[in-house]
């Protein structure tokens, strides 16, 4: 039982490592496959020797990591978009890449599914972890049973109905 | 779109997937009727099931992989707010300063981005706040930071003071400056990183790149704190190392190397490094070509060649104190370093009037060493002079044996001082009756009579105060102790300076006396301060650290907050468990973390706590000792919560016994542990054996802390308990009034206390059936423990409970209902439940529903009362 300083502290820690990951894995081999499964892995590894995450479970790891991960990639789309647009008035520092059209899409299309996760966790902030945990995180269904504490037909049932109204949301923000 | 519409979406959805495709249609329809909306979007949402390569299937790695790799960014905008980028001034492994102009005031300024450094969003705040801090370093030897922030992604930024100039080391040889130039110039450094630490902030990465010298000779100091902000993301991450440090190996401490905390010493290494390359107008090491292994190996164990060998072109008066100068400051220990700036500037000012240094091999410490001893041989002297007097041939009572291990358990660092005073209490007959007229008070005033004529040796003398002074606090004799732990603070801190680790240390000391006199406040402040000043003074896994944290927690938990105590304690005793497996200092926190969950209602994690810490205490003190009584009084006290009271009963008198063995009758420790008792036995409707126990409790305590003090409310609870059980109403009151008044008075209106003194005042209106005045007290009751405490703690669960109880009473059953219901959840969430009190609500509550006619409900809850009841 975690209090919420304790909690934001795993989730400050877990991120900037996350971040840190992600910068060397770019530096090392741009042309290596990159999946945010394996990035939590390592986080993982690292993180937990250290005592502030001595009593939180691979599983609990895996949910923070997933909501850190979820940070971390929006952030990332939002500086690569700002900058076609030159820049947020205040201090923004406008940076612009080699942004190719097509990956730009990509970028959109995760900032659109980011305003829907919000709504769905206004709405059913359950099947907003569900898939925050699959899909950032990259947990399984026997994982994500286990963290949400349900059957594995529960979160098959839950995943179809998330899944489906999300793309609607989409589809529909398009 | 609300929740509920959302469900019933969804629902439909899943309905529809089962129909079979032909009769979706139709069955829709017929499910829709007149909502065009809902048909449309459970619709589209059976179309996106069917399909397979959305977002969310693909999953979200290619994308990542897009958004994360790195694409050559350069910067195209050259504005950043209101300032505009000229050019780069220069690039290094973490970042990119540059040059820029302030275009509404036509000034220059640097502004640096830390690309590599990210911070998450709960620490950007504290990034931010913290750069208030270094923007009030205003000296004239300082490049000003202006501005900081950090940009959306969190990569921070700062806004300096542009300053055009050349390093340090630069400037000597391009003006030929000769030696005492040089040191004029390493002076002016010095000024400005002291007069930085004067204001808390260590400047972590000295070089002489951030030394820069202008064209007019002055000196400007930069990327003040910048370290620190880094250093933060490491800590966070916990890791021993990083690149980020490695930046700069060559003038890197060996403590930063290895990754253990830095401080002031760390700056005062990196002024010796500067002021050796001034000198010997080359670097100490020569890290060139060396892997970062070998370069860690070097800083930390490489004793660099004296300046003075190096170039021997150069002239000096005296090159030995040079060498003494440069390779203090460098030394590999800090703690033969210079302790302070300060100190460094006063040789540095010794060294150019001709005068003798105060550095020498043979410090300080050693000199103290010799007087210890001459002085030791002197108190003895007089203590035995004293003994001989009054006839005593064995004076150690044990009473003495207690303020030997008293001393032993308090003091986690066995200064000299403390050795002599121990060796004072050598040996001795345990079992032998204490004498009168030469209990343990005549020895301590003895030797305090002794420390205060040690004038000539301060420290001693500090150190003397400070012991005497935690020992008058075990006896319960806090005036004393107030006096002699103030004397060593105000002592210490004008020998050594705010910062040093010792006036660190009297810090906490003094706070926790504070706790004991009911000044938390002034606690809270003081042990603060004291940690603080530990963790910049001392590396990381010092024992004086751990001890501060566990005083921190010990603090917080005497002011309620449990949930801000627990993570504190838990820190504290990692700490000590990496110290040493089993020591005091971990039983302490052990036990002082136990303390924490058991105010916070956390009974099973309690239980194993105070079972880790009793094991401990026998294991290094013995069966008999007060802290193993204290740790079964402990264990009593969680029986007790769990309505287990002849197990309770059975360990306070275990504990009782110890303690009136150890400390005597007249003891404050043995009033708690008679209180207690009586309680248990109250519980266990010995009346008259409990208020004959805890009577005894309540003189002793009125006479040694005074009549307002929170140790004598706490006897009065008891005996309120007790007079309330017996229905002697006017007595409940009477106690339970004046306890409320000494927790008021003691700790404010909105302390968790107070409010239970209340609540205790108010079931004394309940026992007598003035219902109304009951609820209106309780109805207080709830609100003050909500604040206090919270919502959802246990006892304003319990207040919820004794509020339905009044409300019972006045036949408002709904009302009653909806309180007794409230409390009862609070109860079933907690994560051990007192039994008692579920007993209890649950009874109200088959009351309460047989009197709204509910019969069915009332079973329910008669179903889980024991039928014993």
């Amino acid at each position: 039982m975690l209090s919420r300083q304790a909690l934001d502290e795993l989730f400050s820690v877990t991120y900037e490592e996350l971040r840190r990951l992600a910068s060397t894995v770019k530096r090392k081999d741009p042309s290596a496959t990159f999946t945010p499964t394996a990035l939590v892995h390592e986080a993982w590894l690292k993180l937990a020797k250290s005592p502030r995450f001595a009593s939180t479970s691979p599983l609990h790891f895996k949910r923070i990591a997933a909501r850190a991960m979820r940070q971390v990639l929006v952030e990332a789309a939002r500086r690569r978009l700002s900058s076609k647009r030159g820049g947020d008035g205040g201090v923004t520092f406008a940076v612009v890449g080699d942004a190719a059209v097509e990956t730009a899409l990509g970028r959109e299309e995760l900032l659109a599914l980011e305003d829907a996760l919000q709504e769905l966790e206004r709405l059913e902030p359950r099947q907003a972890l569900l898939v925050e945990s699959r899909f950032y995180g990259g947990l399984d269904v026997a994982e994500t049973a286990a963290l949400l504490d349900v059957s594995e037909a529960t979160v098959h049932r839950e995943w179809k109905v998330a899944r489906a109204w999300l793309n609607h949301r989409l589809r529909e923000a398009r | 779109m609300d929740t509920a519409r959302l469900k019933r979406i969804q629902a439909l959805f899943l309905e529809a997937c089962s129909v079979a495709e032909t009769d979706r249609r139709a069955f829709l329809q017929g499910a829709c009727g007149e909502d065009a909306e809902l048909l449309a979007t459970v619709q589209a949402m059976v179309a996106e099931d069917a399909r397979g390569d959305s977002l969310l299937d693909s999953g979200v790695a290619e994308i990542a992989g897009d958004m994360l790799g790195a694409r050559g960014e350069s910067f195209a905008s050259r504005q950043f707010g209101p300032y505009r980028l000229k050019k780069v001034l220069g690039e290094g492994g973490m970042g990119v300063v540059y040059l820029a102009e302030r275009e509404d005031l036509g000034s220059l300024v640097a502004i640096k981005i830390l690309r590599a450094a990210w911070l998450s969003p709960a620490r950007r705040e504290r990034f931010e706040s913290e750069q208030r801090t270094l923007a009030q370093l205003n000296h004239p030897s300082i490049a000003r930071l202006y501005d900081a922030g950090t940009l959306a992604d969190g990569t921070p930024w700062f806004v300096m003071e542009y300053v055009e100039g050349v390093p340090i080391t630069d400037y000597a040889r391009q003006h030929q400056c000769p030696v005492e130039e040089r040191l004029r110039l390493f002076r002016a450094v010095c000024e400005a990183v002291q007069y930085a630490h004067g204001h808390a902030i260590i400047h972590r990465d000295l070089k002489p790149s951030n030394i820069l010298v202008k064209a007019s000779g002055e000196i400007r100091l930069l990327d003040f704190g910048i370290a620190k902000q880094l250093e933060s993301l490491d800590q966070a991450a916990d890791q021993t190392k990083t690149e980020l440090r490695m930046m700069t190996p060559a003038y890197a401490a060996p403590e930063q190397v290895r990754g253990k905390n830095v401080g002031i010493f760390t700056d005062v290494y990196a002024l010796g490094v500067v002021l050796y390359e001034l000198l010997a107008r080359r670097a100490p090491f020569d890290l060139s070509n060396r892997t970062p292994g070998e370069a860690e190996k070097i800083i930390a164990d490489q004793q660099p060649q004296r300046p003075s060998s190096v170039d021997t072109r150069v002239h000096a008066t005296s090159w030995a104190d040079l060498d003494v100068l440069c390779l203090t400051a460098m030394h590999k220990d800090p703690e033969r370093r210079y302790r302070t700036v300060d100190a460094l500037i006063r040789d540095v000012d010794h060294y150019m009037k001709g005068e003798p240094l105060e550095a020498r091999p043979d410090t300080l410490r050693y000199r103290a060493g010799k007087f210890v001893r001459r002085n030791r041989r002197a108190v003895i002297a007089s203590v035995l002079g004293a003994a001989a007097v009054l006839g005593m041939a064995a004076f150690f009572t044990v009473r003495l044996a207690i303020a030997r291990n008293t001393a032993q358990a308090t003091a986690a660092r066995l200064g000299r001082v403390q050795q002599f005073m121990l060796s004072l209490f050598e040996g001795g007959d345990k079992s032998a009756a204490p004498a009168e007229g030469l209990r343990v008070t005549t020895i301590i005033d003895r030797g305090y009579q002794e420390a205060r004529a040690l004038k000539q040796e301060p420290e001693v003398q500090a150190e003397l105060y400070r012991t005497l002074g935690g020992i008058y606090q075990k006896l319960g004799n806090l005036g004393q102790a107030d006096a002699l732990l103030s004397a060593a603070l105000a002592e210490r801190k004008s020998l050594f300076g705010p910062e040093h680790p010792e006036v660190a240390e009297s810090l906490v000391a003094l706070g926790l006396l504070r706790v004991d006199q009911a000044r938390l406040d002034e606690a809270e402040r003081l042990v603060r301060e004291g940690l603080d000043k530990t963790r910049r003074a001392r590396p990381r896994d010092d024992a004086a650290i751990a001890k501060a944290t566990t005083a921190l927690g010990k603090v917080i938990e005497a002011r309620g907050s449990y949930d801000q105590a627990i993570p504190l304690l838990q820190e504290a005793v990692g700490l000590e468990e990496r110290i040493a497996p089993a020591s005091g200092e971990l039983a302490a926190a052990v036990k002082e973390l136990a303390d924490a969950q058991f105010y916070a209602g956390h009974y099973d994690v309690c239980d194993t706590l105070n079972l880790r810490a009793l094991s401990l205490h026998r294991q290094i003190f013995g069966e008999r000792h007060p802290l193993v009584a204290d740790d079964l009084i402990n264990l009593g006290a969680v029986q007790f919560e769990r309505a287990k009271y002849p197990d309770a009963e059975r360990y306070y008198r275990q504990a009782l016994e110890i303690n009136q063995a150890w400390y005597g009758k007249d003891h404050p420790e043995v009033a708690s542990t008679l209180s207690m008792l009586g309680r248990a036995l109250v519980f266990e409707q010995r009346y008259d054996e409990a208020v004959s126990l805890v009577e005894q409790a309540l003189a002793i305590q009125e006479r040694v802390y005074g009549p307002m003090h929170p140790k004598v409310a706490n006897v009065l609870n008891e005996l309120g308990t007790v007079a309330l059980q017996r229905e002697r109403f006017d007595e409940a009151e009477t106690r339970f009034r004046r306890m409320a008044e000494i927790y008021k008075s003691a700790y404010g209106e909105h302390h968790y206390l107070y409010a239970l003194a209340y609540a205790n005042l108010a079931s004394v209106y309940l026992a007598r059936k003035d219902y109304g005045r009951a609820e209106k007290m309780f109805r207080e009751v709830v609100e003050r423990y909500t604040e206090a405490l919270s919502a959802d703690h246990l006892y304003t669960g319990i207040g919820q409970i004794k509020l339905g109880r009044a409300l019972a009473g006045e036949k408002h059953y709904a009302d009653a209902e909806t309180h007794l219901l409230e409390g009862y959840k609070i109860l079933t969430k907690q994560t051990s439940p007192s039994a008692s009190w579920l007993q209890s609500a649950r009874k109200e509550l088959v009351n309460v529903y047989e009197a709204l006619n509910e019969p069915e409900k009332a079973a329910q809850f008669r179903q889980m009362v024991p039928a014993a009841q």
